[in-house]
């Protein structure tokens, strides 16, 4: 039964996103589009880049002249002028050094905000389906580190993989100018430095991505032990959990040993590698000095050694650079992917504004499938006539939720028609027909702020009086006053500062506040206590008035008073009718009605 | 900090080790410099004759028998060879680093981790849970950074400083200053800058979780934002915050391109000092070439790296500490429910329980329970009835000993539970919570959660009694499928049949539901109250309920009112009396629909 290995928690294993992806010509080409509001900054950049590749071998070269002349020759002026010329040129780099760090810094964050926001707007534009399929963790992740390792590519790797390439080649340069021979023996040298670093690099990025792995382990299980903290006490598994927890962080400590065992190698490998240049460099290097045949200077051999420094150093650079454009690559591709998930549909060209609605909804021979080949709804046909209430039970599972999700225009209908006031919905402009629309949803969803401003997010522009209006209206200005710092109270994360009643009553309000000719309710399943509800109840008999409504109901009473009920099962009507005339009819209703009763 | 200077000297072996490999790496480091120096010199010396000598080590000179290219060879082999024992020596060191750090950390976690497990539920109760998860995830690595990040570190860099400067002195004292000159200013300015630019990142980071934290709630309350067509507002809203990222950030930027040149050209400084000084003392004839200047650059680079250390040992020392205060503060919470010295012993139990004159206040101004005395005689079944907030809870978590009652005891079979060990107590009393908390875990492994060494079959029949069976071997792999992975979302009333299965399985006399239907569609609420009659055999059974159904099929009825036993006694009777239950019945039958001055009377009896 059990080939699980024994432990608190087990990860989901969630398609894994992938972690890095082959330069893309198509991906880089959209990414530079990015930086055309910026064209100014980014031509600056690249004329930058290019003068501070050539500052850098420059002042190693000042030094070597400096060593190789005035000094070896004992020559004090000369010294003196060497030294002016150093910090002159020294002083105009870390100018340049200035602009080519803000500039590089804002081009990304540009970038990086221009995405944000095109992100977040397409997320609005997208429909449900798309929200019901994608995690939201997804979703974040695309806004923040994507989005920051597509920075790190715009604002890092192209630039500084020009500047130390250009580095590169002038140190190469400036060493087969000082002494050819040396040079041909660091160029053997250098590919074994690349090999070198390619290796463990690729070691290393797998090591990190299974320390990552096996913290979100850590972290999962921690999450799930601190929430089930009672659960696991009151079954005194206390002893068992801490001896599960231990394993799993020693098996956790055990990825970043591996992880240090691999820097543990590679860095002294990258240090032997200078000190063996150095002993080739004393040896080769001072036979040639020595060797009166050879035109070779002791200052040349100086001038090597320092150029052989910014000569070596971009290759570790540019090895983490291209690990890095992999892993920008990656992020843009999912970026992108997001930005071009198109809507389920747009409305079509024909579409007209709603100035005002009667309220009549009709569905006709409406067929519903979230995924092909499965029918949650099949030839729905209903009439709601302005101002009624339909009263939908059922089932979980029957298709309640799915007939308020068409009416509210989250869906569109795979087959039918559901037509609004004699016209079909389709020819709508959906932005419109959703502000005659009051929606409340099952979890009574609010957002962080206060009452006030929860209330008025249906129509941020109402005045306080218009607020405290609906409120009244209601009839649960009380409920609201004695809150502790009544409308102005902050809701907390989800609503969680108030209850559950309470918390039905802000959507009310909020629903009301837009004065909607068709309402749409997910009644919470749960109870509340009988003070309150008799205060919703109150309340929805308020707000029902006069408005065609569609209610997934969970109250006796809200259904007892719908003008029209009906029964679903499996996504289709099999009863349908008042209160009265349903239970005369020894059907579905009946038993599902006493099982309400608790009978 | 005391406490943490204790966590050091608890690792002192390790640490002393860490430290002396490094002070080895940094002299042999020295030495490779030391040596090439010399090779350096040599060449000049061969070269021209007028300069100095080379500065050989201990006065040993080279026999004059060696040829110049010889000597040379020699050189090269003694920086290679010590270069060969400083790499080795370096992967030793990282590995010994690395082991002092995960050792503290796998210790820390764990001791943080064991204590959590037996902290009281009140202590949940005051601290929120990602705070708590932050302290075995995140802040461990806090205290860990004390004692190799600070502690070691600072006394790395302060000897290596020590050791550089004492190598640059011996060769040339007036140079030496010079070169160090702009150091304490470097310091001060990348410490200033430190302080200056870290309460910047942090409201970065603040802006940005707010950013976060509204498209969160945008995606959570999507529906609600389609709904009421706030999509443009919504848009709006982003924008202006993305705004505001971008306008801290550019402060930001700003100040880091003009910090780093900035503290590049004090480098840069250094070196043209070297380059005047130095190049001046070299002509001179004051300062050989290679052991004086060129090895005098590479120290001066090393030298400052040193000193960047500096800084972030500065800010490490904030972090580590607000981070231990927090690892501390949870090892020091004193565990409120503990088992006595010498528990005594139940018989396997029958399961009769008394509370006597128990009170209780989850804070004391606010008494949630008061003056209840009842007993149970073994296997009768009791359902507490009672308005939201009167105390239904509370009372049941009494008897596992899950808060300790401010006044009064509780006897199960005539003996005092703060007289038991806790584990022993527990294994007696099994209990299913409102909402009840799977974990990640395979359907058998929870069911088994109370009972790891249950049985294939004993789990097959708790899950039967329970009533889970037919849905679980729906399930893609069966009692084998993992909760909550892709595709296996159990449905509220699946979940409570799973706890109650779990809860059977521990075979213990008492069990006690807490409202098991509360969370669940009315038309599963059925399903879970017919797995609890099957339970409640042979158990003396505690339900929190309002179904009058459930109310009439148990043996006793408790009703609370305001942490008060109001009513107790069989079911039929209650019921013929006026109060709280009557008023409950005449609610469910005349269902809540009916008149609403004739409830609000009801309400009121």
């Amino acid at each position: 039964m059990s080939n699980v290995a024994p432990s608190i928690t087990h990860l989901a294993k969630d398609e894994r996103e992938i972690h890095q992806r082959p330069l893309d010509w198509k991906i880089i080409n959209r990414l530079l589009r990015y930086t055309r509001p910026y064209a100014a900054r980014r031509t600056w950049l690249l004329v930058i880049v290019v003068v501070r590749s050539l500052q850098l071998p420059a002042l190693a070269a000042t030094i070597a002249a400096a060593i190789k002349g005035p000094i070896q020759a004992g020559n004090s002026a000369g010294v003196t002028w060497a030294v002016v010329g150093f910090l002159a040129l020294a002083v105009s780099t870390q100018i340049v050094a200035h602009f080519r760090q803000r500039l590089a810094l804002e081009l990304g964050e540009s970038v990086v905000h221009d995405l944000r926001n095109e992100l977040f707007a397409h997320l609005q534009r997208l429909q449900m389906k798309f929200y019901v399929s994608t995690k939201l963790g997804r979703i974040i992740s695309r806004l923040t580190s994507d989005v920051e390792n597509v920075r790190v590519g715009v604002q890092e790797v192209m630039f500084v993989a020009m500047v130390q390439s250009g580095q590169m080649l002038m140190a190469a340069l400036f060493m087969l100018w000082y002494d050819w021979a040396l040079f041909l023996v660091v160029l053997g040298l250098a590919p074994v430095l690349a090999g070198i670093n390619h290796y463990f690099r690729r070691k290393l990025s797998k090591a990190h991505r299974a320390v990552q792995e096996s913290f979100s382990r850590v972290t999962a299980t921690l999450a799930e032990s601190i929430n089930g903290i009672r659960t696991t006490q009151a079954y005194g598994r206390q002893a068992r959990n801490a001896e599960l927890f231990r394993d799993l962080a020693e098996d956790h400590a055990g990825y970043h040993y591996e992880i240090a065992s691999i820097h543990g190698r590679l860095l002294p490998l990258l240090d032997m590698n200078s000190h063996f240049f150095i002993a080739i460099l004393l040896l080769l290097g001072g036979f040639r000095v020595l060797n009166p045949a050879i035109d070779a200077s002791l200052g040349d051999l100086i001038g090597f050694f320092l150029m052989a420094g910014l000569f070596f150093s971009p290759l570790t650079m540019l090895g983490l650079l291209y690990t890095q454009a992999l892993t920008s690559m990656a992020a843009a591709e999912r970026v992108f992917g997001l930005l071009d998930t198109p809507p389920d549909w747009d409305d079509p060209p024909t579409a007209i504004d709603v100035p005002s609605v009667c309220g009549r909804v009709e569905f006709r021979n409406v067929s519903f499938e979230y995924l092909p080949g499965t029918q949650v709804l099949q030839n729905i046909s209903l009439v709601a006539k302005p101002g009624q209430t339909v009263a939908l039970v059922g089932h979980t599972g029957s298709g309640k939720t799915t007939v308020t999700n068409l009416v509210a225009k989250f869906y569109l209908p795979t087959s039918g028609v559901v037509m609004v006031d004699d016209r079909d919905l389709v020819q709508w402009k959906t932005k419109s027909w959703q502000q005659h629309l009051g929606i409340m949803v099952q979890h009574s969803f609010l957002f962080s702020g206060t009452v006030m401003e929860n209330i008025r997010f249906s129509r941020p522009r109402a005045s306080d009086r218009e607020v405290h209006d609906v409120v009244e209206q209601l009839n649960c200005m009380d409920v609201f006053r004695r809150l502790p710092d009544g409308f102005q109270t902050q809701v907390g994360e989800r609503g969680s500062n108030l209850s559950l009643g309470q918390r039905q009553l802000v959507c009310f309000a909020r629903s009301l506040l837009t004065d909607p000719k068709v309402l749409i309710l997910d009644e919470a399943s749960s109870s509340v206590d009988t003070l309150t509800e008799m205060h919703i109840q109150q309340a929805l008999r308020q707000l029902l008035k006069g408005r065609t409504s569609f209610v997934v109901a969970h109250r006796l009473s809200t259904i007892r008073e719908a003008d029209q009920i009906l029964v679903l099962d499996e996504g289709q009507i099999v009863e349908r009718g008042t209160h009265t005339e349903l239970l005369a009819n020894q059907g579905a209703y009946r038993e599902l009605y006493h099982r309400f009763q608790g009978g | 900090m005391r406490r943490l200077l204790g966590l050091v000297w608890e690792y002192r072996s390790r640490c002393l080790l860490v430290l002396v490999q490094q002070l080895l790496l940094v002299s042999i480091g020295l030495a490779i410099l030391g040596f090439s120096g010399i090779g350096i010199d040599f060449i000049r010396f061969r070269l021209d004759p007028t300069a100095n000598d080379p500065s050989w080590l201990f006065g040993i000179h080279p026999p004059a028998s060696l040829s110049d290219m010889a000597i040379l060879a020699t050189i090269a082999a003694v920086v290679l060879g010590l270069a060969i024992l400083h790499a080795a020596l370096r992967l030793w060191a990282t590995l010994s680093a690395s082991r002092l750090a995960q050792t503290i950390i796998v210790d820390l976690r764990v001791r943080v981790y064991e204590k959590l497990q037996w902290l009281g539920f009140s202590y949940f109760d005051q601290n929120n849970s990602s705070s708590l998860i932050n302290r075995v995830a995140g802040d461990v690595y806090a205290v860990r950074t004390f004692v190799d990040g600070v502690m070691v570190e600072m006394i790395i860099v302060f000897l290596s400083l020590v050791i550089y400067t004492a190598y640059m002195a011996s060769i040339h004292v007036m140079l030496t200053f010079a070169c160090l000159a702009t150091t304490p200013l470097l310091w001060t300015l990348a410490i200033r800058f430190s302080r200056m630019i870290r309460p910047m990142y942090l409201e970065t980071r603040e802006r940005m979780d707010q950013m976060v934290r509204d498209v969160v709630e945008n995606v959570q309350g999507v529906a609600v934002v389609k709904g009421c067509a706030q999509q443009k507002a919504q848009i709006e809203k982003f924008r202006q915050s993305n705004n505001h990222i971008r306008e801290q950030q550019h402060e930001i930027f700003w100040r880091i391109s003009m910090f780093q040149p900035t503290m590049g050209m004090l480098t840069h400084l250094n070196r043209a000092v070297l380059l005047g000084f130095g190049g001046y003392l070299v002509a001179q004839g004051q300062l050989p070439l290679g052991v004086g200047l060129v090895a005098f650059a590479r120290l001066l680079q090393q030298f400052s790296e040193q000193v960047g250390q500096v800084t972030n040992i500065a800010n490490r020392i904030q972090t580590s500490l607000a981070g231990a205060e927090r690892v501390f503060q949870v090892l020091d919470a004193p565990i409120e429910i503990r088992s006595p010295a010498q528990p005594r012993h139940l018989i396997r139990s029958c399961g009769s329980v008394a509370f006597e004159g128990i009170s209780f206040a989850y804070n004391q101004d606010r008494p949630v329970l008061e003056g209840i005395d009842f007993s149970i005689e073994p296997g009768q079944s009791v359902s507490i009835v009672g308005p939201t907030g009167s105390g239904k809870s509370t009372l049941l978590s009494l008897i596992p000993r899950l808060y300790d009652p401010t006044g009064g005891r509780v006897l199960i079979d005539g003996t005092d539970i703060r007289e038991l060990h806790i584990d022993e107590l527990r294994r007696h009393v099994s209990m299913v919570f409102q909402e009840s908390f799977l974990f990640s875990n395979t359907v058998a492994a929870n069911i088994a959660f109370g009972n790891p060494q249950a049985t294939q079959q004993q789990t097959f029949e708790a899950a039967k009694l329970a009533a889970a069976t037919p849905f679980i071997t729906r399930l893609s792999d069966g009692f084998d499928t993992i909760i909550g992975e892709h595709g296996c979302d159990l449905s509220g009333g699946e979940r409570q049949r799973i706890a109650i299965a779990r809860a059977l399985l521990m075979n213990s006399p008492i069990l006690l539901l807490d409202d098991p239907t509360a969370a669940v569609d009315p038309e599963t609420e059925h399903e879970i109250l017919q797995a609890v009659d099957e339970a409640k055999h042979n158990r003396t059974t505690f339900l929190v309920t309002h179904r009058l159904s459930a109310i009439r099929r148990s043996d006793l009825v408790l009703v609370l009112l305001d942490g008060q036993v109001a009513q107790f006694g069989p079911p039929e009777e209650l019921l013929d009396q006026d109060g709280y239950l009557r008023s409950l019945l005449s609610a469910q039958v005349e269902d809540l629909g009916g008149p609403l001055d004739e409830r609000r009377l009801a309400f009121q009896n």
